[in-house]
C-alpha cells in the first residue's frame, strides 16, 4: 500500500455525480482527440461516398413521379410495395437464391479439393496452384467474352466437342432453361481458385503434432479429415460461405456481357434487375426501393454471419 | 509583424485561384466541346472516330472537340443522362436514333430548329438532304431533334457457294417468305435427326429480337408502333401474330431454323463459319461478313409475305438540353461539318453503315467504291421501302416486354398468340403514365 491512495480518494467523492460523468466525457474526448483526427479523412471519404449514397438512396426510394412531366413527389413505402409485387423482382430473387446456392456449394467444395490435393509445397503443385488461381486473374468481363465464344451454339467450342455426343446441341445462352446453368459455371470455374487459397491458408493452422497422434493411433485419411481437417477449417469456411453469397449479390459481369438477363429474364438476378430499373425504365424510385430491400438482405446476412463467428471465438 | 511573409505568399496564392475562377481561360483560347460517341458493331470505330475529330479540329482552330468513347448505344444513353443530371452535358452525342423520342419525352434534348434557321436554310431544305426514311426518327412533332449520322437496315445474307450447292441461283434471291421457307429446306443438312447445318438464322437478343420483329411485322403488312405518337404498340395483331408463327414454324415445323434464341455475333459466326446457309442481319454487319467470308455470298432484300418494308436501324447527331450558346453553336458546326456528303461517305466506307446523306453517293470517292462492292448498293436501294424504327415513351422496357415473350415462343414455352397478348398487356402498362399525359388527358 503506498501512500497516495487514501489522499486521492476524498477528491474524487467530492465532486458531484453530473459533473463527474461531464468531465470523464471531457477527459474522454480530450484522450480520444487524436485518434478522432487521425479518422477524419476516412470519415470525410465514407461519409461521401458511403454513407451520403445510402442516405441519397433511402430518399430516392421514398419519391416517384406519377407521370412523366409531372414534378416527384413523396409516395412513402409505395415504390417499395411496387417492387416487391413486380413478378420480375421476385423471379429475380428467385434465380439469385438458385445462383447463389448453385455456385457456393460446388465452388466451396472443389475448392477444398484442390486445397487438400495440393496443400504440400513442391515444384508440381506449385505449377498446378497457379494454374487453378489463373482465372481469378482474369477480369469478369473479359472472361465473360471469352466465354460467350465457348458457348456459341453449334460452332463454339463447347459445341464442338460435347456436340459429338449429344442428340440435340444445347443453345447454352439462348435456352431459358439451360441459361442460368450455363451462367453459374463461369462464376464456379472463376471463384474455385479463389477460395482455394483461404482453404490453403487454413490448412497451415491444422496443428502438426494432432495429424501425427492421430496417424500413429491409426486413424485413416478419411477419419482424420472428417475429425480433425474439417473442424479446424470451420472458421474458414463460414467466411468462404460469406464471401460466396456476397459475391453471388455483387457480381453481375457475366449476366451483362453474355445473356442482359434473358432469355425472358431467366438469367435476371437482383442486381441487373436494379440496373434495370435505374437506367432502362429510369425508375429510379424503384431501383432505390430493390436497392434498399437487397441491402437490408444482405445487412442481415452479415450481421448473423459476425454474430455466428464471434459466437465461435468467445465458445473456443 | 502583422503580415508574416508565409501569410503574404498565402494571400497570393488565394488571389491568384480566385482570379482564375473568376476568368476561365476559355475566354481567350477555342471553345472546348464534347462529343460521346459508342461503337455498337465490330471494328476499329474508335479510331477513324480519331481521325474524323481531328481533321476537324485542324479545319476549325475556334473549337476544339474531344471525342469520348461512351460504349454500346445503351451505355452511351446512360452516361449522357448521367452527365445531364450532373449538370455537365456533352456538346453532342452520336445517339441510337430510336432512343430521340423517348429523351425528347424526358425534356433531355435540345430542339434544332432554331439552330437550323439561323444559318438560313429552311427545316424541309435541311432535312431534303438525307433519305426519307430516315426523317421519321430524326422529326418529333415536326420540330427537328437529331441529324441522321450512319444507318442500316436488315438484310438477308445467303451462301452463294451453298445455295449452288443445293441447285439454287443465288442470283436470284428468295422474295417472299414461301420462297425462303422453301430455300431453307433445301439448304438444310441432317444427319439422321441431327442438323449439321441450319437454312436460315434470325437473330434474337434484347434490342436485336424487336428490331427484327418489326422487320419481319413490316413485312406481313404490318406496324409495330404509332409512328405519330408515343403510347401505342401494335403487338396483339394478326400482322404480328403471322410474323412470330412464322418464325416459330422455321423452327417447330420445318426444323430449318436453330431453335432458342441466338444473339447476333453468333448468327454472324455461324454464317461465317458456313454452319447457317442465309441469316438476316443488318447492313453494320456487312464489311465483317466481306472481310471474313471465305465463300461467295449475296444479299437481298427481306423477303415479304404481304408487302416489300423494313426498319430503319443507326444513329443520329444530337444536342442535349441544358448547354451554353457558346457551346451549342460550336456543336452545330461539328454537326453540320460531320453529316456533310464528303465526311458522310468516308464514314460509310470505314464502317460499312450506309451514309444517310443523299449526296454522299454522288462523291466520286463513294462512286468508286460502289462499283467495286457492289453488295453495299442493296442497303441503299432498300430504302426506298424502308419506314422508322419503334420509338415510344419508355422505348427499351416497352421492347423487352415484346422481346420477353417471343424468346419463351422461340424456347417452344409459348404459343404466339398467348405470348402475344401477354406482351401487349405488359406493354400497355408501361404507356399507362405517359397516356394518362397526353391521349386520355380530356378537357
Amino acid at each position: 500500500m503506498s501512500l497516495a491512495e487514501p489522499t486521492a480518494l476524498p477528491v474524487t467523492t467530492s465532486v458531484s455525480p453530473r459533473l463527474h460523468i461531464l468531465k470523464r466525457f471531457t477527459t474522454g474526448f480530450k484522450a480520444s482527440l487524436p485518434a478522432y483526427l487521425l479518422l477524419l479523412p476516412s470519415l470525410v471519404f465514407l461519409a461521401l461516398f458511403t454513407y451520403g449514397a445510402m442516405g441519397r438512396v433511402l430518399i430516392d426510394a421514398l419519391y416517384q413521379r406519377a407521370t412523366p412531366k409531372a414534378p416527384v413527389r413523396f409516395v412513402g413505402l409505395d415504390n417499395i410495395g411496387a417492387v416487391l409485387a413486380d413478378s420480375a423482382f421476385t423471379g429475380a430473387v428467385v434465380n439469385n437464391l438458385i445462383y447463389a446456392v448453385g455456385t457456393a456449394i460446388p465452388s466451396i467444395a472443389l475448392a477444398l479439393l484442390f486445397a487438400l490435393a495440393l496443400s504440400r509445397t513442391n515444384a508440381v503443385t506449385s505449377v498446378l496452384r497457379a494454374a487453378l488461381f489463373l482465372p481469378v486473374l482474369i477480369p469478369m468481363v473479359a472472361a465473360s467474352a471469352l466465354f460467350l465464344f465457348i458457348f456459341l451454339p453449334n460452332v463454339g467450342l463447347l459445341d464442338y466437342y460435347i456436340g459429338r455426343l449429344l442428340p440435340v446441341l444445347p443453345n447454352w445462352l439462348g435456352d431459358s432453361d439451360i441459361a442460368l446453368y450455363a451462367i453459374m459455371i463461369i462464376t464456379i470455374w472463376k471463384n474455385a481458385g479463389y477460395y482455394m487459397l483461404f482453404f490453403l491458408a487454413g490448412l497451415q493452422a491444422v496443428p502438426e503434432d494432432v495429424m501425427e497422434a492421430a496417424h500413429l493411433d491409426g486413424a485413416g485419411p478419411f477419419q482424420r479429415l472428417r475429425h480433425i481437417i474439417l473442424p479446424e477449417l470451420k472458421p474458414t469456411f463460414l467466411f468462404v460461405t460469406v464471401i460466396a453469397t456476397l459475391n453471388a449479390v455483387t457480381q453481375v459481369d457475366h449476366v451483362f456481357v453474355l445473356t442482359q438477363g434473358g432469355p425472358s429474364n431467366a438469367t435476371n438476378l437482383v442486381l441487373f434487375y436494379i440496373y434495370q430499373q435505374a437506367v432502362e425504365h429510369y425508375d429510379i424510385g424503384k431501383a432505390s426501393a430493390a436497392t434498399l430491400l437487397t441491402l437490408a438482405a444482405l445487412m442481415g446476412l452479415t450481421a448473423l454471419s459476425f454474430r455466428t463467428m464471434a459466437n465461435r471465438e468467445g465458445g473456443a | 509583424m502583422l503580415f508574416s511573409r508565409r501569410l503574404m505568399l498565402g494571400l497570393a496564392i488565394a488571389g491568384t485561384m480566385a482570379g482564375a475562377l473568376a476568368f476561365p481561360a476559355q475566354a481567350e483560347g477555342p471553345t472546348e466541346i464534347d462529343l460521346f460517341f459508342p461503337v455498337p458493331v465490330d471494328g476499329k470505330l474508335a479510331r477513324d472516330m480519331g481521325t474524323l475529330i481531328k481533321e476537324f479540329n485542324e479545319t476549325h482552330p475556334a473549337i476544339k472537340a474531344t471525342a469520348v468513347y461512351t460504349g454500346s448505344y445503351d451505355d452511351t444513353l446512360i452516361k449522357t443522362r448521367a452527365s445531364i443530371k450532373a449538370g455537365k452535358p456533352p456538346a453532342a452525342v452520336i445517339m441510337s436514333a430510336n432512343f430521340l423520342l423517348d429523351m425528347q419525352i424526358e425534356n433531355e434534348l435540345t430542339n434544332l430548329d432554331s439552330l437550323i434557321a439561323a444559318d438560313g436554310t429552311s427545316k424541309d431544305q435541311f432535312l431534303g438532304q438525307f433519305f426519307p426514311a430516315l426523317q421519321g426518327n430524326a422529326v418529333i412533332s415536326r420540330s427537328v431533334y437529331g441529324v441522321p449520322f450512319h444507318n442500316s437496315t436488315p438484310l438477308l445474307y445467303i451462301n452463294a457457294d451453298q445455295a449452288k450447292e443445293a441447285g439454287l441461283d443465288p442470283n436470284k434471291p428468295p422474295q417472299t417468305w414461301a420462297e425462303l421457307t422453301d430455300w431453307a429446306k433445301k439448304l438444310t443438312k441432317r444427319e439422321g435427326d441431327k442438323v449439321t447445318r441450319w437454312g436460315i438464322a434470325i437473330p434474337c437478343a434484347y434490342d436485336y429480337c424487336g428490331w427484327m420483329m418489326e422487320t419481319l411485322t413490316m413485312t406481313n403488312g404490318g406496324r409495330y408502333y404509332n409512328e405519330e405518337f408515343g403510347g401505342e404498340v401494335y403487338y396483339d395483331t394478326p400482322s404480328m401474330q403471322g410474323a412470330l408463327t412464322w418464325w416459330n414454324d422455321l423452327i417447330a415445323k420445318h426444323k430449318v431454323h436453330p431453335p432458342g434464341a441466338t444473339p447476333g455475333p453468333a448468327v454472324s459466326t455461324s454464317f461465317i463459319s458456313g454452319n447457317a446457309a442465309m441469316m438476316m442481319l443488318s447492313t453494320g454487319s456487312l464489311t465483317y461478313v466481306r472481310d471474313n467470308a471465305k465463300f461467295a455470298y449475296k444479299v437481298a432484300f427481306i423477303p415479304r409475305n404481304v408487302r416489300n418494308a423494313v426498319p430503319i436501324g443507326g444513329a443520329s447527331l444530337i444536342i442535349p438540353a441544358g448547354l451554353e450558346a457558346d457551346k451549342q453553336k460550336a456543336a452545330w458546326t461539328l454537326i453540320k461539318w460531320m453529316t456533310s456528303p464528303e465526311k458522310s461517305a468516308w464514314w460509310s466506307r470505314a464502317t460499312g453503315y450506309f451514309a444517310p446523306n443523299m449526296a454522299a453517293y454522288k462523291t466520286p470517292d463513294m462512286v468508286d467504291f460502289l462499283s467495286k462492292n457492289p453488295d453495299a448498293k442493296t442497303a441503299v436501294e432498300q430504302l426506298d421501302v424502308a419506314k422508322p424504327w419503334f420509338a415510344t415513351y419508355k422505348t427499351v422496357p416497352v421492347r423487352k416486354t415484346l422481346e420477353d415473350e417471343v424468346m419463351l415462343v422461340l424456347n417452344g414455352k409459348k404459343q404466339p398468340k398467348e405470348a402475344l397478348v401477354a406482351a401487349q398487356k405488359a406493354a400497355d402498362e408501361l404507356l399507362k403514365p405517359y397516356n394518362a399525359e397526353t391521349a386520355l388527358k380530356l378537357p
